[in-house]
């Protein structure tokens, strides 16, 4: 409840609100993953302000990898990756700003007529917090942890599996 | 007790057994005659000892059935047994021949068991009851060869009647039973004053009619139609003597009005039936002119006080007029008729039936010392000592040269002339005649016991009436012997010969206009048959077979509505299937096919269509979620 | 009223905002892709939060917070292989002209 925690929170969050519209406003491509790069990023500090130490880490660097190989797939596959044409790319767009802003209104309207009070237990350290973690993510969420495993196990195989090109029958 | 009944039941069960079975009728019906005979006798016996027998019958409220066996009914029950079967063993050789022998030895057993019933009476009801059934049966017996000429009307003619006397005995058997509040013989005897006057001459109406009295007469001369057997148990020993039994019974009741009127009556008959027989033509006519006859100086007897008299001449009458019914019965035989012309001489072709027929005449004669003699005796004693001798004696003098007289000229007859050689031996006819004839002969021994046993004291006859009775008869022999009806009767012997029809006698009085009634009667239900009954019947046919025919009709109509009806319910049917039903139904799939093609367009394939769609069921879902407090 | 909360929750409910919008109205299989990324950013930070500010002794939301990690890169692993396949098949990923499951 300090001053200092608020105010990096306000500012990494409209940090990260302002590269997430930058994202859909810009017509280049490479801008649009390198946005949502810092997106994620100011995300990730926002974890390191609300003191989940490792998270914040974590977040930051799955997404720092994450955007780059968007950005190369955004290469590979977009018309105008440079944004050049300046082509409007949308459709049902007000349809989407709808959804977007309803959305938006109702999560607002929950989060401040919930009324959510502390007290607060203290938060463990960054050490405490990894041990705990650990011992938790071994312990009582092992069997989720395995069926996380299982689960990217299955998802790399059918990436894959389906970008693998199919094989001709008469090939040779 | 048992002999009682044994007299009544074995004539009774040997007529059923007879007319059932149809077979060997003469055994069946000579053992249930024997078998009666040996009851009657035991009975007798037993009454004579002392023994007062009675007999009651549950019947109708305070009307039982009473059969009573004293010295008197037990008498006459004897007398009827005996002759029942003397008479029964004659038949067996007399209808030897005849096809319809069963339905003969039935019906004569029946009218055995029926006289004894009567006989052997206790009360007024079953009296009645026996005289109907004994008047019945000689109906049946009259008109047994009912398909030759003259007898079905000779048998109508006596039962018509008797029946017309028997209304006198109805009438009185109900004044007395009125009066003395009891059915029971004995007790109505104590009837006094006028209404036992008015029974008296009732009674005396009703035993004119069955005794043959004058004037109703006539009909015992036709009833000889019927065969000899027939003549000899009924009209002469039983049903005719029924009248006169009913009068000895009742005698006592009898006040001297009503007396005197039995003897005038009794008198006038013994004279003109005596002159009928003197003119007869015909055996058995004579003899029945007879029997009436000597049934006329019985009601003398129970007219002049002395009743006993008249049933010992009763008893010896019986005897001997059985005898001499039998013995023409055989004449018959040999000569195929009983018209006198053709019977002469028939007697000395069989002398010993003859003999016996001269036995049994001189009896009947009063020739002494043969039974009637005794009786005849008694009876002018009675009429001599009482109070209307005036009129009783000369009356019963003159039946007597009378019965002298025709029996002499029955005699001259059967003797004179040609004989022809008997065909063939009648042994059977022989045995029952024989045995009559030696009763008619030997029964006067028996009557001095009988009187003391009847608790009854005749006059004694002195010598004067036996003289008297002797002179009478003999003279009446020679008579008959010598001279010819012609002679003897002069003017009347036409009139005597056709029965002295007075005003056309009871022919035009009574008969004819009784038949005329009778045919118009028959005319009037022919009509209403015709009429009502037929034509309503075939007028109703008719309606209701029209009726019929309008509810076909009505029905036809009905059944084609209902056709109609369900040929316009299945049309309805149909129209409502096709209309309703399948146009639900292809409506329903067509409107489901219309959703469908509908809801295809929600499927356009195009990703963020589909997640637009993903986001608001999301949102949906999340509201009702979270709404989930307002509506629980 | 914890305003750390309001604030991480409501930079939250803006990010998925930002990202639905994305995700429904661009064309590009790797935007949508990006939009997606977006919401499930958004979820994070939502989770976090709750966690640091209201339940900070339960671990079992970083455990949470693992998963929609793992989640959100094998989707994103995914995606690119359909998006390869695609690109292989058609020459473009652009969602307008996938119309082959229409129907």
């Amino acid at each position: 409840m300090s001053l200092a925690t608020a105010l990096f929170l306000a500012f990494f969050g409209t940090a990260a609100i302002w590269f997430g519209v930058v994202v859909f406003r810009t017509h280049s491509m490479v801008r649009s993953a390198i946005a949502l790069l810092f997106s994620q990023t100011a995300i990730g500090a926002m974890f390191l302000v609300m003191q989940a130490e490792f998270l914040g880490v974590l977040q930051i660097m799955m997404m720092a990898t994450e955007m780059s190989v968007m950005a190369i797939f955004m290469v590979m596959f977009m018309m105008d990756p440079g944004g050049m044409g300046k082509m409007d790319m949308t459709h049902q767009k007000r349809l989407s700003l709808w959804a977007g802003g309803i959305g938006l209104v109702a999560a607002l309207v929950v989060i401040w007529t919930a009324g959510w009070q502390g007290p607060v237990p203290d938060v463990p350290g960054a050490d405490e917090q990894a041990r705990l973690l650990g011992r938790e993510l071994l312990g009582r969420s092992m069997f989720i942890f395995e069926s996380a495993a299982l689960m990217i196990l299955t998802a790399m195989i059918a990436a894959t599996m389906v970008a693998i090109a199919p094989q001709e029958k008469d090939s040779q | 007790m048992i002999w009682l009944s044994l007299t009544i039941l074995a004539p009774l069960g040997a007529g059923l057994t007879t007319l059932a079975l149809r077979r060997m009728p003469e055994a069946i019906a000579l053992t249930g005659a024997a078998l009666g005979l040996a009851g009657a006798i035991a009975l007798l016996a037993g009454v004579a000892g002392g023994a007062d027998v009675t007999a009651t019958l549950p019947f109708l409220p305070d009307l039982p059935i009473r059969l009573v066996a004293n010295p008197l009914t037990a008498t006459l029950a004897l007398v009827v047994a005996t002759v029942a079967a003397m008479v029964l063993t004659y038949a067996a050789g007399y209808m030897s021949h005849d096809p319809e022998r069963p339905r003969f030895f039935g019906t004569m057993l029946m009218f055995v068991a029926a006289m004894q019933l009567l006989v052997l009476s206790g009360d007024w009801i079953t009296l009645l009851a026996a005289w109907e059934m004994i008047g019945f049966a000689s109906y049946l017996l009259i008109g047994f060869w009912h398909r030759r000429k003259g007898v079905p009307g000779a048998a109508m003619r006596a039962f018509l009647y008797t029946r017309t006397a028997d209304l006198g005995l109805y009438l009185a058997a109900f004044l007395l039973i009125g009066i003395a509040g009891t059915s029971e013989i004995s007790a109505t005897l104590s009837t006094t004053g006028t209404p036992a006057l008015i029974a008296g001459l009732l009674l005396l109406f009703a035993a004119m009619g069955k005794s043959a009295q004058v004037p109703m007469q006539d009909w015992l001369m036709r009833a000889m139609a019927g065969p000899t057997p027939v003549s000899a148990l009924l009209h002469s020993a039983t049903l005719v003597a029924a009248g006169a039994i009913l009068l000895i019974r009742t005698a006592p009741m009898l006040p001297g009005g009503a007396l005197l009127a039995i003897g005038i009556v009794g008198g006038a008959t013994a004279v003109i039936a005596g002159l009928m027989a003197l003119a007869a033509t015909d055996l058995k006519r004579l003899l029945a002119a007879s029997t009436a006859s000597q049934y006329g100086l019985m009601l003398i007897a129970v007219g002049a006080g002395a009743p006993v008299a008249a049933l010992l001449h009763l008893i010896a009458h019986a005897a001997i007029k059985s005898a001499l019914f039998l013995g023409a019965g055989v004449f018959q035989h040999d000569r195929e008729s009983t018209d006198l012309d053709t019977l002469a001489g028939a007697g000395r072709a069989r002398p010993g039936i003859f003999a016996g027929f001269v036995l049994a005449a001189l009896a009947l004669a009063g020739l002494p010392p043969l039974a009637a003699f005794y009786s005849k005796d008694a009876i002018l004693a009675a009429a001599l000592d009482s109070p209307s001798a005036a009129w009783f004696l000369p009356l019963a003098l003159a039946g007597s040269v009378l019965t002298g007289a025709y029996m002499g000229r029955a005699l001259k007859v059967l003797w004179s002339g040609t004989p022809e050689k008997p065909r063939d031996k009648v042994p059977l006819m022989a045995v029952g005649m024989g045995v009559l004839v030696i009763l008619a002969a030997t029964l006067g021994f028996a009557f001095k016991p009988l009187e003391a046993m009847l608790g009854a004291h005749l006059a004694e006859p002195g010598w004067i009436v036996p003289a008297m009775g002797l002179a009478v008869g003999l003279a009446g022999l020679a008579l008959g012997w010598l001279l010819a009806p012609a002679r003897l009767l002069g003017p009347l012997l036409a009139p005597a010969r056709n029965g002295f029809p007075l005003a056309g006698g009871m022919d035009a009085l009574v008969v004819r206009p009784t038949l005329a009634l009778a045919r118009l009667c028959d005319r009037l239900d022919a009509w209403i048959i015709r009429r009502v009954v037929l034509g309503g019947i075939v007028a109703g046919t008719q309606a209701l077979s029209r009726r019929i025919e309008r509810a076909e009709d009505s029905l036809l109509a009905l059944l084609n509505a209902v056709g109609r009806l369900n040929l316009s319910l299945g049309l309805a049917s149909l129209r409502f299937d096709r209309d309703t039903i399948d146009r639900a139904i292809f409506g329903l799939v067509d409107r489901t096919i219309a959703l469908g093609t509908r809801a295809r367009r929600l499927q356009s394939g195009l990703i963020h269509r589909e997640m637009a769609l993903t986001v608001a069921g999301i949102a949906l879902v999340t509201g009702v979620l979270l709404a989930a407090p307002f509506y629980f | 009223m914890i305003p750390e909360l309001m604030i991480a929750l409501s930079v939250g409910a803006a990010l998925f905002g930002v990202g639905l919008y994305g995700a429904l109205s661009q064309t590009n299989l790797v935007m949508i892709i990006m939009g997606v990324e977006l919401i499930l950013a958004a979820a994070l930070l939502n989770l976090v939060a709750f966690w640091r500010y209201l339940h900070p002794d339960v671990t079992a939301a970083k455990m949470f917070v693992l998963i929609v990690m793992a989640v959100m890169a094998v989707e994103m692993a995914v995606g690119f292989g359909i998006a390869i396949a695609r690109f292989r098949s058609r020459g473009s990923v652009e969602m307008e002209e996938a119309r082959e499951l229409r129907g």
